[in-house]
């Protein structure tokens, strides 16, 4: 028994050694850990060791949660950027001349850290500055990056981090691996579809030659852009809206407004309005048949009133000055 | 006697010249019509430059008139982007400007005084007619119809969509630029038929002028080279299409690069390298064309083939190696954003915040174009009958313009001539067809037995299109034509009074003047921009620095004759940025940096007193977001939402945004205005928090009559050298707060 005591007393001076030294260059420890893995998997208690209180380096900690069970979406997509961004930063500075230290504490390991820093939503990064050394910062508050705007790249990130170390610190650009699956793809599809040409060719001239192919294709595109279909594209309008009562209405209120719907229907009546006018103007004179001829002029002229009277009506819905009206609508 | 003379007379106004001379006249009246239906803002305030950008092209040709072409040419201004100052003569598109400085000397020249304002303010009317002129031409190349060139000039001259930019006393570079675009056009389709050097150069002479005055020259630069090189896919080359190509593109590009803000971009930018690839193809294509009509063999072709893919491969990997190393510069990000719509939103606000560059929905179509917006694909569907090489020109201007007009409602400007051909093109058709006198024969017999035949033969690949296998008849019956005539001039009618009724309402007003009406359905004029500016160029030093958003830098150098730091010649983004930064921080912030520009006056347009929507409250965050790409740590957008994401000016409006100088600035005692807790804004229908803001480092100035726009004065350094707060305080009689503890116990000083 007393040899063991004699032991554990001998001991004791190596142990507080070996502590003191693992705690006064804390840096290198994580340092060398994340040279080997790309941004650190941290829980409760390494948390807390990183980011205590006398540090010289700073530290850069993604807060996330990325189990399914909780449903973030954002923290998955945004996943993958960041070990690229850690990884690369690492590589890049091997002997940790930049002293910053990348982490991820997932809520599944942190869940009293996350709690201590009353979160409600995750992902969310902070940024320790150094509290002691030549870059300190007096306000020992880590700096936080919401991620209010959507998921971010690697490159974002990257200038966010850049813009809170000094100046002259090492900041290693970010490489993204080349990815030769796509590379590969690529090629191949491309050399794919020159071949696919070459053995078509006698089959698809043809058709590439045809007249109304074309017809069509470039009265789908003017009709499609003149409804303001790049409109939807660009906005990301809803597709229908809802009358407040349970209803679908087609059409959005206001002048500079439409649905994705609403557009269609108007194309539609463009559609409709120029095959009338196609149809007086080039098939009704070849009908050979006079009554038959007859019928068509009033049946076309009358779908041309309709639709245009449709047309203005739906028009003084969007704007409500506007007084011309035809008959029936 | 009589009925002879009369016989005689009939004749004669059925031969050419008559109708001619009918032409003359009717064209004579369609420009006549489309110059008065642009005077509406005339008539009803006066006659004054509009809106914002004609006020600088007003101000620049004012210098060239008074100092003449060369030092216009050699400009530099130092009274806009204070301290930094413009290179105006190398950074503006001088066409406009010469040329109602040429109209003004011409006038001269014949003694007639004409004051150089109402030069610039009709400039405008005065082109749309000649841009009626030039529709004409350029249909009657497009259609064997001659009615249609005249419906398509009767239409050019009051569409809506062309009124737009060009009503009177809009001084714009798209006055001119558009009867350049279409006249130009003209001469292509007309050197692409005859093949001749001299239509050629010709349009490389307005191709050049029409570089001289807009910047959406590119838009020719690109699509002349996509018919060629349409044309050449379809195996329609031509010597005809290699002539005027190349003495096209020589001629042109060397015009284009006379004008210094130009310079040596149609070499060196992505937007002008189509125009050089298809120079390159079309060399080789002649070539080629060439080589085998002197050598048949077969093996020689295969040869020659292999020869074109190769060097089309190496040039086209060469350009895409000199845009990646740099050499070749990529696209412009205006150009970019056309084609990838997301982007300008993300990399560049300012041009995302400008309204004429956002998309257009279906109403505006329709508002700008009215019933041609259905005509016009019918009359591309029309095109496709002959497809001779002018048509396939119609088709692909169509569909490239109406991409572009989709993407930005600026350039339905460009959409709209194409949209007048080609619905004068349907419509005349429709005309041509009913309004003819004479019936066919009712004889049906022979064409039935022998139809089916036929069509069966030519089912399987129909050499024309599906809707004219048939033949030709006619019309039959009276009633149809009457019907048909009838509907048709009842759309005309509606087409004319819808272009009326837009013109008048919504494109007439000349934005620096406002309208309203009273009760009793009298005219109010609002006019208090005129007020403001006035007051500042009366009671202001000569070189006092005004401070404002840029929309307002034109209109402040071109009517109060003030130098400004920012103006809507948005070239240097960091430092609208520094006024964004300045009016969205708190007043200890920007203070310095309005010291640091040396600004005297803040001038904001608030338009919460009238309910005026287009105020620069509303713009704020614009300032913000442009600000924040700057300096992301200093200006945060989402500092000025609400937790709940709202944009608020009452009392749950964010700190940050209470504090902010153009909050501050806005309101500024504004409550006294009202009782006691009852102050309103009428534009953002939300009341203001009870005790108004308070400012210490700017004052009041000048506000006008109906608040529209607030002028304060920058403070200078205090006197007795106490920040301003401190100061204000004093002179408002608070003590002095004293610093409650003591610095510690009284000692006794020994010494």
């Amino acid at each position: 028994m007393r040899w063991f005591q004699l032991l554990a007393a001998s001991v004791l001076p190596f142990v507080a050694l070996a502590a003191k030294k693992s705690s006064g260059d804390r840096f290198n420890d994580f340092h060398t850990k994340s040279v080997a893995s790309g941004p650190l998997k941290l829980d409760d208690a390494s948390y807390t060791q990183l980011t205590k209180a006398p540090r010289d380096y700073s530290v850069a900690v993604l807060l996330t949660a990325l189990e399914t069970r909780f449903g973030c979406v954002l923290c998955r997509e945004f996943q993958p950027e960041w070990e690229l961004l850690g990884k690369s930063w690492t590589k890049g500075d091997k002997v940790g001349a930049s002293r910053l230290i990348y982490g991820t504490l997932d809520f599944v390991d942190g869940k009293n850290t996350f709690q201590s820093l009353m979160l409600q939503t995750a992902p969310i990064l902070l940024f320790f500055h150094p509290t002691i050394g030549p870059n300190a910062k007096t306000d020992a508050q880590p700096v936080r990056f919401d991620f209010s705007a959507g998921p971010q790249s690697a490159e974002q990130i990257h200038t966010w981090v850049s813009r809170h170390l000094p100046a002259d610190a090492v900041k290693p650009t970010i490489r993204r691996p080349i990815n030769y699956v796509k590379i590969i793809s690529v090629t191949t599809a491309v050399l794919g579809v020159i071949t696919f040409f070459a053995v078509a060719s006698p089959y698809l001239i043809p058709v590439l030659q045809n007249r109304n192919l074309w017809a069509a294709f470039s009265l789908i595109a003017v009709l499609l852009f003149t409804s303001g279909h790049m409109f939807n594209h660009i906005r990301k309008v809803q597709y229908a809206g809802g009358d407040g009562k349970g209803g679908i209405s087609y059409f959005a209120g206001g002048f500079s407004n439409q649905f994705g719907l609403e557009s269609q229907i108007v194309a539609a009546m463009y559609g409709v309005l120029s095959f009338a006018t196609i149809s007086l103007a080039l098939k009704v004179p070849r009908i050979a048949d006079a009554r038959a001829q007859q019928f068509a002029v009033f049946l076309w002229s009358g779908v041309l009133l309709l639709m245009y009277s449709f047309l203005l009506s739906v028009f003084r819905m969007k704007n409500g000055g506007y007084q011309f009206w035809l008959p029936p609508f | 006697m009589a009925a002879p003379e009369e016989g005689q007379f009939l004749k004669q106004a059925n031969s050419q010249s008559t109708r001619g001379l009918l032409r003359v006249i009717i064209l004579c009246l369609i420009a006549g019509a489309a110059i008065s239906s642009r005077l509406f803002s005339v008539i009803r305030f006066e006659s004054i430059i509009h809106e914002f950008d004609p006020w600088f092209n007003f101000r620049a040709t004012k210098y060239l008139v008074q100092n003449g072409f060369y030092s216009f040419w050699d400009w530099f201004d130092d009274r806009t982007w204070h301290p930094l100052g413009r290179v105006t003569g190398g950074t503006l598109y001088p066409g406009l400007m010469v040329t109602s400085g040429a109209i003004y000397h011409f006038l001269r020249f014949l003694s007639l005084p004409v004051d150089i304002r109402n030069i610039c303010v009709l400039l405008a009317p005065g082109f749309s007619g000649l841009t009626a002129f030039a529709t004409y031409l350029l249909t009657n190349e497009m259609a064997s119809s001659p009615s249609a060139g005249l419906l398509a000039a009767a239409f050019m001259g009051i569409t809506p969509g062309y009124i737009s930019r060009s009503v009177a006393g809009s001084y714009d570079n798209e006055a001119i630029a558009i009867f350049l675009l279409v006249f130009t056009f003209y001469l292509w389709i007309k050197a692409v038929k005859l093949g001749s050097i001299f239509w050629g150069a010709l349009t490389a002479l307005f191709y050049g002028y029409m570089v001289s005055a807009w910047g959406g020259y590119v838009f020719i630069t690109n699509l002349l080279p996509l018919h060629a090189f349409v044309l050449i896919c379809m195996g329609r080359y031509s010597p005809r299409l290699y002539v005027s190509y190349t003495s096209w593109f020589a001629l042109g590009t060397l015009a284009s690069m006379q004008i210094p803000f130009v310079g040596f971009l149609p070499i060196r930018s992505s937007e002008h390298m189509s125009a050089l690839g298809v120079f390159g193809l079309i060399q080789l294509v002649g070539g080629v064309d060439f080589i085998r009509a002197q050598l048949p063999s077969k093996q020689f072709q295969t040869l020659l083939r292999t020869l074109i893919l190769v060097i089309f491969v190496v040039a086209f990997g060469g350009l895409v190696l000199l845009t990646v190393s740099g050499v070749i510069a990529p696209w412009s990000g205006r150009f970019y954003s056309l084609w990838d719509t997301g982007y300008a939103k993300i990399h560049i606000p300012i041009i995302a915040s400008v309204s004429e560059h956002q998309p257009t929905a279906w109403p505006a179509f329709f508002f700008d174009l009215s019933m041609m917006i259905w005509l016009f694909p019918a009359g591309v569907y029309m095109c496709f009958r002959t497809l001779s090489d002018e048509q396939v020109f119609v088709v692909i201007y169509a569909v490239l313009a109406s991409y572009f007009a989709g993407v930005m409602v600026r350039l339905m400007l460009t959409l709209t001539p194409i949209v007048c051909v080609a619905s004068a093109i349907a419509f005349s058709q429709i005309l041509d067809t009913y309004l003819n006198l004479k019936s066919p024969k009712v004889d049906v017999k022979e064409n039935a037995s022998s139809e089916p035949a036929k069509v069966v033969a030519a089912a399987v690949l129909p050499d024309g299109l599906r809707s004219t296998r048939n033949p030709l008849v006619g019309i039959y019956s009276y009633a149809s034509k009457l019907t048909v005539v009838g509907s048709a001039s009842i759309y005309l009618m509606l087409f004319v009074l819808h272009c009326t009724w837009v013109t008048s309402n919504a494109y007439s007003s000349p934005s620096v003047v406002l309208a309203s009406r009273l009760p009793d359905g009298s005219q109010h004029i609002i006019d208090d921009y005129r007020e403001a500016y006035y007051w500042l160029r009366q009671n202001t030093a000569d070189n006092a620095k005004i401070m404002s958003w840029w929309d307002y830098g034109y209109q402040i150098g071109g009517m109060a004759d003030r130098p400004t730091l920012v103006d809507n010649n948005t070239w240097n983004n960091t430092h609208i940025a520094t006024v964004g930064k300045a009016m969205s921080s708190r007043e200890e912030v920007s203070y310095p940096i309005m010291r640091q520009h040396e600004v005297d006056y803040v001038l904001v347009v608030f338009g919460g007193l009238l309910g005026y929507s287009g105020d620069d409250i509303n713009k704020f965050l614009w300032m913000v977001r442009i600000a924040e790409g700057i300096w992301p740590d200093e200006v945060k957008e989402r500092s000025f939402f609400t937790p709940r994401g709202e944009y608020r000016i009452d009392d749950e409006a964010t700190p940050t945004m209470r504090n902010s100088l153009m909050y501050k600035m806005s309101y500024y005692n504004y409550n006294s205005l009202f009782p006691a807790g009852q102050a309103q804004d009428r534009v953002r229908n939300s009341r203001l928090p009870a005790e108004g803001p308070q400012l210490s480092t700017i004052e009041e100035a000048f506000t006008s009559e109906n608040w529209i726009i607030r002028i304060y004065k920058v403070k200078d350094l205090d006197n007795f050298g106490r920040d301003h707060q401190s100061a204000v305080s004093f002179d408002k009689g608070h003590k002095k707060k004293r610093a409650t503890k003591r610095k510690g116990p009284r000692v006794l000083r020994v010494e």
